[in-house]
């Protein structure tokens, strides 16, 4: 018995070792971070010196910023791309379970824009949304529409960026469901074929509950990383686009922060960020309790 | 053992990760450090004679080799000082500098914005050069005093007291037409000394504006002005301005204001002598007086570098007149300062005079056609001498000792509420939004930021 | 075997052709990126436009080099990244491990509260950072880029974790029997099992971390110092305005190249990983 106390506290104490990294680093590079950015957003923070308590002040003035509110509905509006990538993909996906030749090569092809680097990617539709020479209007052209000059007008700009992340992560959605598709077993649908369900039966009732856990994953993340969205603007629309229609907020967030020494305004912006990721993640997870049971 | 083994293996971990810090850590410190003066401490400065200065500064790929060539020739003649030079286009640099005072690297001399002087010298960033200037041999009445007082500062009123920095240059922005364009349509080519008026300026552009090749689509355009860099000429023409003498009330609701605005955006909806709202998206205006679609088009010092090798002959002319009669234009400038944290200030101080006020430099800068001289007397030598590109260059004088004026986003604390004019100007110029209408409704946003700036020198200065 | 004997039917010839013209989609604009970077001044502004150069011209791939600091963005990235994920890997499944298989009091508190930070978004961290960084100089190096991620990735630990719960327990239990360390046992049972979901992760961070566009705009000033992804955006901010597109895309086509070429000579190990992700997560 003392032996196996000996060996629960060398355990114990292995185990706290292989722990201490992350843990270390969450609090260092996470938490003491974000408890500063909160603490910054009390403040008139300047980068220069100046770092004064002013309470609710930074919260009051976003309630009044326009390029505030513009950059939120921005950052929002982009995010319907979310739902469409993701059905998308999920055609893609049920397309390519169908053991039809060639799946192989379609899977490369559709996952070649993930690994390409977003800076890149951005650089190329920038160009390929150029009103006149662009690769999108050109083939517009084919079928005799005129398109507009995508990133110059404000009606445009938000749902060229779109498609262009849609394209982007078409490919990487795609396999997390075509991975997903091909863990259900043939049984199913063999069994629904033989009860006489319609393609639209078995979807609702085999193939859409297996494929709902990757769903989640994938809204999840996409929202996180959407509410986040900042390389493509900056590259695209190096000015936030016309009437600061493109920018998003930590694009307007950098702005202010590293342009204009509003640390402490920037922090309040941060903070709210971060409290919508924290609601939404929330959310989600409550919504997913049941068909993610795998979380404790 | 196992016990043994756990620990080797732990120690191994420890001693990669070690390493990866320390040789990543040096290879890129070392970089910076050999090069640099203002993060090393006491290892650059003891490490010999030589002295490390950084300089930071922004421009064009012509401007970055002037600048590169010049830097060259300071380090040939001052032995034991060597120079880093980092480079950032124009639309990044003020983030670039403003996240390196912020991190507290600042470069050792660089670049900045007249209208953040009182910013960066109320929070010391900005050394005072004073001392200097005034034991070195340059001439400081021979440099334009228009733009040495911009970087003159007493603590509560820019343009006397001390000084923070020395203009790199002044930066007149004047007209320029496209002269091959006039001689093959058979027009009187315009008056140097006599401004068009804005009737004038309109028909002579009408005249231009055409279908060269018949193929119904316009292809010679009078001209395409980019509202950031040409309203103001409009504004101040016509006897308005953005902002009143005291600097603290915005005065764009000036009938006189609107009224020069909606000249401005009817060149492009009502006389048409612009390229369309699309046109202008897919090629830019610029681009297109590049390739000689264009008979008007603005031009600076910085541009004449590029402008060598037009395909059409250029010439320059005041800005077209407005109610007041007279041109007007802005004239910039950016000034070169230290900062307070330099280890060298005495060499750094030495380079900004290297680079603004040295004859040897000065030369090199202006043979480059990337600005005009920075001291008077050559300067006025320069001018005189019409057979290089552009003749007229006496305009560029003309608008430094005559008309030029500074931006008025310059002016302020921070130029935030000048910003915002601009960023959401685009239904006006698009004919949606009359000016009256715009100048009405974004009046009190931009006082609100103004006075924000204003609040936040007061808090600066404490 | 039920699909196989009607493979081509009606349907799947319908899927098949609409498969095909997604993948032009897919395909065409990095494909329009690479002849463009052959054409001339003048072929990129043709209209009607042209598809291929009528001279393959390879003048821009040589000019790259010189026109921008392209090599060192390169050394840069891989230096970013190679050390991140390789020591990154290494603390996030050791953390697993711990998290799994180990009695470790209190294990679940720490691993929700560690899954809770990845809510917390790097922009509304990254001005604090920022300035700790600064504060200890390390503004315009590489370091502030690698040190936080050597500490480990949650999202790593996450699938990791739930990796390692289809391990036995009883591998485990019996090799503690044997006398085995802690290390011992992740370094010669758990790592081996779990290579493929850390391949997998490993492949997706690094990708993460070579496409890093903020945080290396926020700290790197010089050009020397500039991250790949950095180094193109400014070839694109430098040389639009000259409308040197050619050069442009070269620049990034090259930026492209050695994730592409890793991609297509790993794209078996690459693809199936990324599935085991997904059914793991």
């Amino acid at each position: 018995m003392p032996t196996k106390s000996k060996l629960y506290r060398k355990e114990m104490i292995y185990g706290y070792l292989f722990l201490a990294p992350p843990v270390i680093g969450m609090l260092l590079f996470t938490m003491y971070p974000m408890l500063y950015s909160i603490y910054g957003s009390f403040t008139d923070w300047d980068g220069l010196g100046q770092m004064n308590f002013i309470g609710l002040d930074n919260y009051k003035d976003l309630f009044t910023d326009e390029l505030f509110h513009k950059a939120m509905f921005n950052t929002f509006f982009m995010m319907i791309g979310i739902p469409i990538g993701l059905v998308l993909a999920l055609l893609l996906a049920m397309g390519l379970n169908r053991g039809i030749p060639g799946t192989t090569a379609f899977r490369v092809i559709y996952y070649v824009p993930v690994i390409s680097s977003l800076a890149a990617i951005s650089i190329l539709w920038q160009w390929a949304y150029n009103g006149d020479y662009g690769l999108v209007n050109q083939f517009l052209d084919l079928f005799g529409i005129k398109g507009p000059n995508w990133l110059a007008n404000k009606h445009t700009v938000k749902p060229a960026i779109m498609i262009m992340a849609i394209w982007k992560g078409l490919g990487y959605s795609m396999l997390l469901y075509l991975a997903a598709l091909q863990s259900v077993s043939r049984s199913y649908y063999e069994a629904a074929e033989l009860d006489g369900a319609n393609g639209f039966q078995t979807f609702r009732a085999i193939t859409w509950p297996m494929v709902k856990p990757v769903t989640f994953f994938i809204v999840v993340t996409s929202i996180i990383g959407g509410s986040q969205i900042f390389t493509e603007i900056n590259i695209m629309t190096s000015t936030g686009g016309p009437e600061y229609s493109s920018a998003s907020a930590v694009f307007y967030m950098w702005q202010k922060a590293f342009g204009n020494f509003q640390l402490g305004y920037s922090s309040a912006m941060a903070v709210l960020l971060a409290l919508f990721i924290f609601i939404v993640t929330l959310v989600q997870f409550k919504f997913n309790e049941k068909s993610s049971g795998d979380l404790d | 053992m196992a016990k043994n083994k756990y620990l080797i293996s732990i120690l191994a971990l420890i001693i990669v990760f070690a390493g990866v810090l320390a040789g990543c850590g040096s290879s890129s410190k070392e970089e910076t450090k050999s090069d640099s003066a203002d993060s090393g401490t006491n290892a650059s400065t003891s490490s010999g004679e030589t002295k490390n200065l950084t300089f930071m500064f922004r421009g064009g790929p012509d401007e970055q080799k002037a600048y590169t060539a010049v830097i060259k020739q300071f380090e040939t003649d001052h032995p034991g000082v060597k120079v880093k030079i980092i480079t950032t286009t124009a639309d990044q640099y003020a983030t670039k500098l403003k996240a390196a005072i912020a991190g507290h690297s600042v470069p050792d001399v660089f670049y900045y914005d007249p209208g953040d002087l009182r910013a960066y010298v109320n929070s010391g960033v900005l050394a005072n050069i004073t001392q200097y200037v005034e034991n070195s041999s340059i001439d400081i009445n021979n440099i334009w005093p228009y733009g040495v007082n911009f970087y003159r500062y007493d603590g509560s009123v820019t343009g006397q007291g001390d000084i923070y920095g020395l203009p790199k240059d002044v930066g007149p922005f004047a007209l320029g037409y496209n002269k091959t364009m006039f001689e093959k349509e058979g027009i009187a080519l315009p008056d140097k000394d006599k401004p068009y008026t804005w009737d004038e300026f309109i028909k002579v552009n009408q005249q231009l504006t055409k279908d060269t090749d018949g193929d119904g689509k316009v292809d010679q355009f009078g001209t395409g002005f980019n509202v950031n860099w040409m309203l103001q000429s409009f504004v101040w023409s016509n006897g308005a301005d953005w902002l009143d003498s005291t600097k603290t009330k915005v005065t764009i609701d000036d009938p006189k204001f609107a009224e020069a605005l909606q000249y401005f955006a009817d060149m492009q909806n009502v006389y048409k002598i612009t390229p369309s709202v699309q046109e202008a998206q897919t090629l830019d205006t610029y681009q297109r007086w590049m390739k000689g679609e264009m008979a008007f088009f603005p031009v600076g010092p910085w541009d004449m570098s590029t402008y060598e090798s037009l395909p059409f002959e250029y010439d320059l002319i005041p800005m077209p007149a407005g109610s007041t009669g007279e041109p007007a234009t802005w004239l910039g400038s950016l000034g070169i300062g230290v900062s307070a944290d330099s280890k060298n200030q005495s060499e750094a101080a030495e380079l900004v005079m290297y680079l603004t006020a040295s004859k040897e430099g000065m030369e090199q800068l202006v043979s480059a056609k990337v600005q005009i001289p920075n001291l008077i007397d050559m300067a006025q030598t320069w001018a005189a001498d019409t057979s290089t590109k552009p003749a007229n260059k006496e305009e560029f004088l003309q608008v430094v000792n005559e008309y030029g004026r500074p931006i008025p986003g310059t002016q302020t604390y921070n130029a935030e509420w000048y910003n915002l004019f601009f960023t959401d100007i685009q239904p006006v110029l698009d004919g949606k939004v009359t000016a009256a209408d715009y100048v009405k409704s974004e009046q009190p946003k931009m006082q609100k930021l103004l006075d924000k700036a204003i609040e936040q020198e007061q808090k600066s200065k404490k | 075997m039920v699909l196989s004997s009607k493979k081509w039917s009606t349907a799947n010839i319908i899927i098949f052709i609409l498969l095909c013209i997604g993948a032009v989609f897919m395909i065409a604009p990095l494909l329009w990126m690479v002849t463009t970077s052959f054409k001339t001044k003048m072929e990129v502004f043709a209209l009607p436009p042209v598809w291929i150069p009528e001279e393959w011209l390879t003048a821009k791939y040589s000019e790259i080099w010189t026109a921008g600091p392209l090599l060192s963005g390169i050394k840069n990235s891989v230096i970013v990244a190679v050390s991140v994920t390789l020591i990154g890997t290494f603390t996030s499944s050791l953390a697993a491990f711990a998290l799994a298989k180990l009695q470790v009091p209190h294990k679940n508190k720490i691993f929700l509260m560690l899954l809770s930070s990845i809510m917390i978004p790097y922009p509304a961290v990254m001005i604090p950072q920022f300035i700790m960084f600064s504060n200890i100089g390390w503004n315009d190096t590489l370091l502030p880029l690698i040190v936080p991620g050597l500490f480990g990735n949650v999202f790593m630990i996450f699938f990791l974790r739930q990796y390692l719960t289809s391990v036995p327990n009883a591998i485990i239990e019996a090799a503690k029997i044997d006398g085995s360390s802690y290390f011992g046992i992740y370094a010669k049972i758990v790592f081996p099992l779990i290579k493929p979901a850390v391949a997998a992760q490993l492949i997706l961070w690094f990708m993460g971390v070579w496409n890093d566009y903020l945080a290396p705009t926020i700290y790197l000033t010089s050009e020397e110092n500039y991250t790949l992804q950095l180094v193109i955006g400014n070839f694109n901010a430098m040389y639009a305005i000259q409308t040197d597109y050619p050069l442009i895309m070269a620049a990034s086509v090259i930026s492209l190249l050695p994730m592409l070429i890793v991609f297509l000579v790993f794209q078996k190990q690459i693809i199936e990983s990324v599935a085991i992700s997904a059914v793991k997560g």
